[in-house]
């Protein structure tokens, strides 16, 4: 067989621009669903009358539905009902809605890991609950969270290439392209998107690393 | 548990109300209408299938036998001022996208079923394709006969060739993949005896490598029609009216000898 031309410089150029869409998609919605996840995770930690309840209810619904079925629905279902995002904005918001889910219990779950004298410390002390929260729960917390939160970002990074499905131009997608023009490139594609996706997780690895030893 | 579960059960019932009670507006429209003031139909079409729709990264633009039929039959309901806009579809994708309005019509190697046109309009065949093996030179496999339990056929998931294959060779093995792509690496790899799918795609496919032939000539009547969303009357005429028209006067011919030279010999 012949490889030669499948890295042809078209052809990489046409990866590289597949990837970038990748870590786009990828960022955003680690970004989004950090913040979400984090607000959800506070409020199930803070045990808010009814409000603990419904996102609980929430997590509970979207944790055990499958993410695929996920992004059929924000880009089939919603606009059905009025509400219609383009193909990039509906991988993001399907990959958001899923991954806060799991991130906030994992917040969760650092929080609760931190003894609760903390608390009752803080509050002797005169702090209230928020600034308890904040100035010693959260950064205790946060210790604990940084390796399952990260192995989560990678997992998102993977997931990305779930839109496939709904045709996202990201780096699943262009391979494919690529190796419909001969199917002599599908092996190399095959390696080519191996050593992609594990660089742009490795790397994030690495940095979540590097945040590790300045919080210690 | 109770309180739960009652939120749970008030939940679905919004959505489900929401869900009832919101009209598709933008697939309802009247597409004959739409076009006369913004004149750009929107055609789904698919970019991975060699001779269809493939993409040309050198070029960035989509090419194949489905992408000029689309081109010309925009040019012939518009008029020269006409744009046709592709989006991409995959044989998962391509229904709800026409129902969603998000394109105006399939031209993506869609086959005429009648279970399809339950749910979609049809215009007339724009391709008579038909399903057929593709093997190794050589191979004992010369028709749908050989096929039997010791044999591996190869098709792709959701496409209506599983289906048919499985009919036509009940004591076959069958191994469904993603793309037909992948399907035609895999018979490389061995994994399969022949790769089955519609006649013109198994062309694209020889056409590779010339260690691999089409056998056994057509065991389906698989014709390819344009699908339109329901409720779109005059748009399936005005496409059936210029589908004759480029049939009448060769500009048709010239497509189909331009992608598809193999199959024009082997027809008729």
């Amino acid at each position: 067989m012949d490889f030669s031309g499948a890295f042809s410089w078209v052809n990489i150029r046409f990866l590289l621009e597949g990837l970038w869409v990748t870590v786009q998609v990828a960022g955003i919605s680690i970004v989004l669903s950090f913040i979400i996840g984090g607000l959800i995770g506070l409020v199930r930690f803070a045990k808010i009358p009814y409000l603990s309840k419904i996102v609980g209810l929430y997590v509970e619904v979207i944790r055990n539905l499958p993410l695929l079925l996920i992004i059929f629905f924000t880009y089939f279902a919603l606009p059905q009902i009025g509400i219609r995002f383009d193909i990039f904005w509906s991988a993001i918001v399907a990959l958001t809605i899923f991954e806060s889910a799991m991130l906030s219990e994992i917040i969760r779950g650092g929080l609760n890991a931190v003894p609760n004298g903390q608390m009752e410390a803080a509050r002797s002390t005169g702090l209230s609950y928020g600034q308890g929260l904040w100035y010693i729960l959260i950064p205790q917390g946060l210790k604990k969270m940084l390796p399952p939160i990260v192995s989560q970002f990678i997992a998102l990074i993977k997931d990305t290439s779930l839109a496939v499905i709904i045709a996202l131009p990201e780096v699943t997608h262009h391979a494919k392209i690529i190796y419909g023009q001969s199917t002599n490139y599908v092996l190399p594609m095959f390696v080519a998107m191996t050593l992609l996706y594990f660089l742009v997780c490795y790397a994030l690895s690495l940095v979540a690393k590097q945040l590790e030893l300045r919080f210690k | 548990m109770r309180k739960k579960l009652t939120y749970f059960l008030t939940m679905c019932l919004f959505l489900f109300t929401l869900t009832g009670c919101m009209k598709q507006n933008i697939a309802e429209q009247d597409i004959v209408e739409r076009i006369e003031k913004e004149p750009t139909i929107t055609w789904g079409v698919k970019i991975d299938t060699k001779l269809f729709g493939l993409y040309n990264i050198e070029k960035s633009e989509i090419e194949g036998f489905d992408i000029d039929i689309a081109k010309e039959l925009t040019k012939r309901i518009l008029g020269p001022k006409g744009k046709a806009e592709f989006v991409e579809v995959t044989s998962k994708t391509r229904i709800p996208l026409l129902k969603n309005g998000n394109i105006d019509g399939i031209i993506a190697t869609m086959t005429i079923t009648d279970e399809r046109k339950q749910v979609v309009d049809f215009s007339d065949v724009y391709f008579e394709a038909g399903q057929s093996l593709l093997v190794k030179k050589g191979s004992t496999i010369q028709s749908i006969k050989d096929l039997n339990a010791d044999t591996t056929v190869l098709a792709v998931k959701g496409s209506t060739s599983a289906t048919n294959i499985r009919k036509a060779a009940p004591d076959a093995k069958i191994l469904e993949l993603e793309n037909y792509a992948e399907a035609y690496t895999a018979l490389k790899s061995g994994q399969g005896d022949a790769v089955t799918t519609d006649n013109a795609i198994l062309y694209g496919m020889a056409s590779e490598d010339s260690n691999y032939e089409v056998v056994g000539g057509i065991f389906t009547d698989e014709p390819y029609g344009i699908a339109i969303n329901k409720n779109q009357e005059a748009f399936v005429k005005e496409i059936d009216q210029a589908l004759a028209e480029m049939k009448a006067d060769g500009t048709y011919q010239k497509i189909y000898q331009k992608w598809l030279p193999d199959a024009t010999n082997e027809a008729k």
